[in-house]
């Protein structure tokens, strides 16, 4: 009975090799590929399955409308575990096996992290959807959403206006909650705020009693929060329960996302501020048309930002490539990146000469439902710096060599 | 800024790792089974309250009592499936268990999807004593707390079934030459601490966000409390998560989480090698 069974699970490991290995190669005519390189299993897979959905869907999209000039995107799928190692043997393998004209991918600055030496040595081409702090330039990555000055830069000084000076720093410990910081002390300096306290907290608090009490006794106009993931709807909701009152010191966060959100109870959510360049009650027709096509293929889960800029992605990747034309060499695929411009779900975005976005930050309050509502949107498109000009004045410019 | 404030918030979160950890230090110190999908046993309690209070509207007692008993199950169900196999394989059980959390895992995410789910807290307004505030709901969970571990010592020390599972967790084989049917009671434990873990989850529910990764965190906390409490003792786990909830708020009132995370992780080193036993084993022949 045993060895029969040993027998069976060998047989079908040896299949799974062999098809695994068969699966490679290069690829057929009239086809091109692309790799899909997120996680769909650990921690950071709340988000990411999301992300994979509407890259995928995507793909499906310009397919059923005639492909790139006749070619049909095929996409290769992955999972890197939440494991920023495993997206780097995983891109590797993209490249190396699959051949894959380029891979859209990754969540955190980890995982871009890891998968940036292995693209930048093959020369292949990465298309990072998520919402970062900056400080990186890679010819061979193209940064799809918005970089910290684009969030940042705009809101503060709404935030001091409208809101008040008086403001107290939670986030994750962690690179990008330290880099926002940074940036809006010294645009507070500025504008003439003050920063009243800091606290940063593990990856993966959901307990925030000492944290409420300091934010109690030092008393802010609001607080400005990079919290991430779980820790997002843990102090949204024990906010409230410590008789905080979001709708006179709002939390205002460049990182609460609709699916953090959605695990904070209505009634801790209202009042709350968050900022970025899409939000699901966007009213463009291309919106409409992206969440209604989304919900139909997979139901009705919330839809934020990040998925928003893995959908574009895949869009930008199509413009890239018909754009280069027959000429598919990943310096000509790059070099037709630049400029590229895209009516995209939040409305009009460019590609920048350093490979990141021009786009339009917007402000989203939370109302009685839970539900964001757009309260600011900005007039012009704001320029993407990675270094930005506020910390690193006259910072090197890479990409201009 | 309030110091008291900071002790009673100590208290509001050992009660809470009080509940968490209970379910574990029943099924490691009596089945000496170390249990890492106890966090996922949190997670279908958690998962549970979202459906009876959110998508059901009832009751959040319902959600109480329905989370301990779709837990209790799930877990009575695991037991008789994989664990009652492996016992005495410590590390097998190791592995065996990582792989039913990781499974769980899926499951919650196949069924509910992959966003945060949130429930409502069932009491709102809070309790001001002079300059501290303590929310009602914290206040539910540490009366809570007290209740869930008079009943487990009522249970151990009060009823035929308790006397026997302290009696197989001393000593097994001479258990079953006295005609102790071990492998029932080891079914009954193991259910009744998932059961516990779920009652975790459907307190955590309202303060937290409901993920289907949300067990994680709360398995090193278990961890951590059996560990400085000593194994197989309940008024052990109850000091340990009170030694615990105390010493992270007073660090972090004086200087910052991230610290309070370090010293604590220090502490249970230091308690490791020089007590590895638990601070409050109670020794036994």
């Amino acid at each position: 009975m045993k060895k029969t069974l040993a027998i069976c699970l060998t047989a079908a490991l040896l299949m799974l090799l062999v098809s695994a290995c068969s699966s490679g190669g290069s690829s057929k005519e009239g086809e091109i590929k692309v790799g899909v390189l997120f996680s769909l299993s650990g921690p950071t897979s709340i988000v990411e399955k999301g992300m994979a959905n509407a890259a995928l869907m995507a793909i499906e999209e310009i397919n059923a409308s005639g492909g790139v000039n006749g070619e049909k995107l095929v996409p290769i799928q992955e999972d890197y575990a939440s494991d920023p190692a495993a997206a780097a043997t995983k891109a590797q393998k993209l490249i190396l096996n699959d051949k894959v004209i380029a891979i859209i991918g990754g969540l955190t600055s980890a995982s871009r992290q890891a998968m940036l030496p292995v693209v930048e040595q093959n020369n292949s081409i990465l298309i990072y959807p998520t919402t970062y702090e900056g400080l990186e330039y890679s010819k061979n990555i193209i940064y799809a959403n918005s970089v910290a000055n684009q969030q940042l830069e705009p809101i503060v000084p709404w935030l001091v206006e409208n809101v008040g000076k008086r403001v107290f720093f939670v986030g994750n410990d962690y690179v990008f909650p330290v880099e926002a910081n940074n940036q809006v002390r010294v645009m507070l300096q500025r504008l003439g705020g003050e920063v009243v306290g800091e606290e940063y907290v593990p990856i993966g608090t959901t307990e925030f009693s000492s944290v409420l009490n300091k934010i109690k006794s030092a008393q802010p106009d609001f607080v400005f929060s990079t919290l991430i993931a779980d820790s997002v709807p843990a102090f949204y909701n024990q906010y409230h329960d410590y008789g905080l009152d979001s709708k006179k010191i709002p939390i205002a966060s460049p990182s609460a996302t609709e699916a953090e959100i959605a695990g904070v109870s209505p009634a801790a959510a209202e009042g709350n501020i968050s900022f970025f360049a899409y939000f699901q009650n966007l009213d463009t027709p291309e919106n409409k048309k992206f969440v209604e096509a989304y919900r139909s293929k997979y139901g009705n889960e919330p839809i934020h930002t990040m998925m928003e800029a893995s959908y574009n992605a895949v869009y930008l990747l199509k413009a890239a490539l018909e754009k280069a034309g027959s000429n598919r060499s990943t310096e000509n695929i790059l070099n037709s990146f630049i400029g590229l411009e895209l009516q995209a779900p939040q409305g009009k975005i460019k590609v920048a000469e350093n490979n990141h976005l021009w786009l339009i930050p917007r402000i989203a309050r939370l109302n009685a439902e839970g539900q964001f509502e757009i309260v600011k949107e900005f007039d012009a498109p704001i320029e993407p710096q990675p270094w930005s000009e506020l910390l690193y004045p006259g910072h090197e410019k890479p990409w201009e060599k | 800024m309030n110091f008291l404030q900071s002790l009673t918030d100590g208290i509001s979160v050992a009660a809470i790792l009080v509940i968490v950890a209970m379910g574990f230090a029943i099924t490691f110190g009596v089945m000496k089974v170390i249990n890492l999908a106890h966090g996922e046993f949190i997670m279908i309690g958690a998962y549970t309250a979202y459906v009876f209070v959110s998508l059901l509207k009832m009751p959040f007692v319902v959600a109480l009592i329905g989370a301990f008993l779709v837990s209790a199950l799930v877990g009575m169900l695991v037991e008789y499936t994989v664990i009652k196999r492996l016992y005495g394989r410590t590390l097998d059980t190791l592995l065996a268990t990582l792989g039913i959390s990781i499974i769980l895992q899926q499951l919650a995410r196949l069924i509910f999807g992959v966003s945060t789910k949130s429930v409502s807290t069932p009491m709102t307004g809070s309790l001001k004593l002079g300059t501290v505030v303590i929310p009602n709901y914290r206040l539910f969970i540490i009366l809570l707390s007290v209740i869930l571990v008079g009943i487990t010592l009522f249970i151990l020390f009060r009823t035929n079934f308790g006397m026997k599972l302290r009696s197989v967790s001393m000593n097994r084989s001479i258990c079953e030459v006295l005609g102790i049917n071990t492998a029932k009671i080891d079914t009954l434990t193991f259910a009744y601490g998932s059961g516990l873990a779920g009652v975790a989850g459907a307190v955590l529910a309202p303060i937290r966000g409901i993920s289907s990764t949300m067990g994680i965190e709360y398995l090193t906390d278990a961890f951590m409390v059996v560990v400085m409490g000593g194994v197989g003792s309940i008024a052990g786990t109850a000091l340990g998560s009170a030694l615990i909830g105390e010493f992270k708020q007073v660090v972090a009132f004086f200087s910052t989480e991230v610290s309070a995370s370090i010293l604590l992780f220090i502490l249970v080193i230091l308690v490791l090698r020089f007590k590895p036993e638990g601070l409050f084993k109670v020794e036994r022949r």
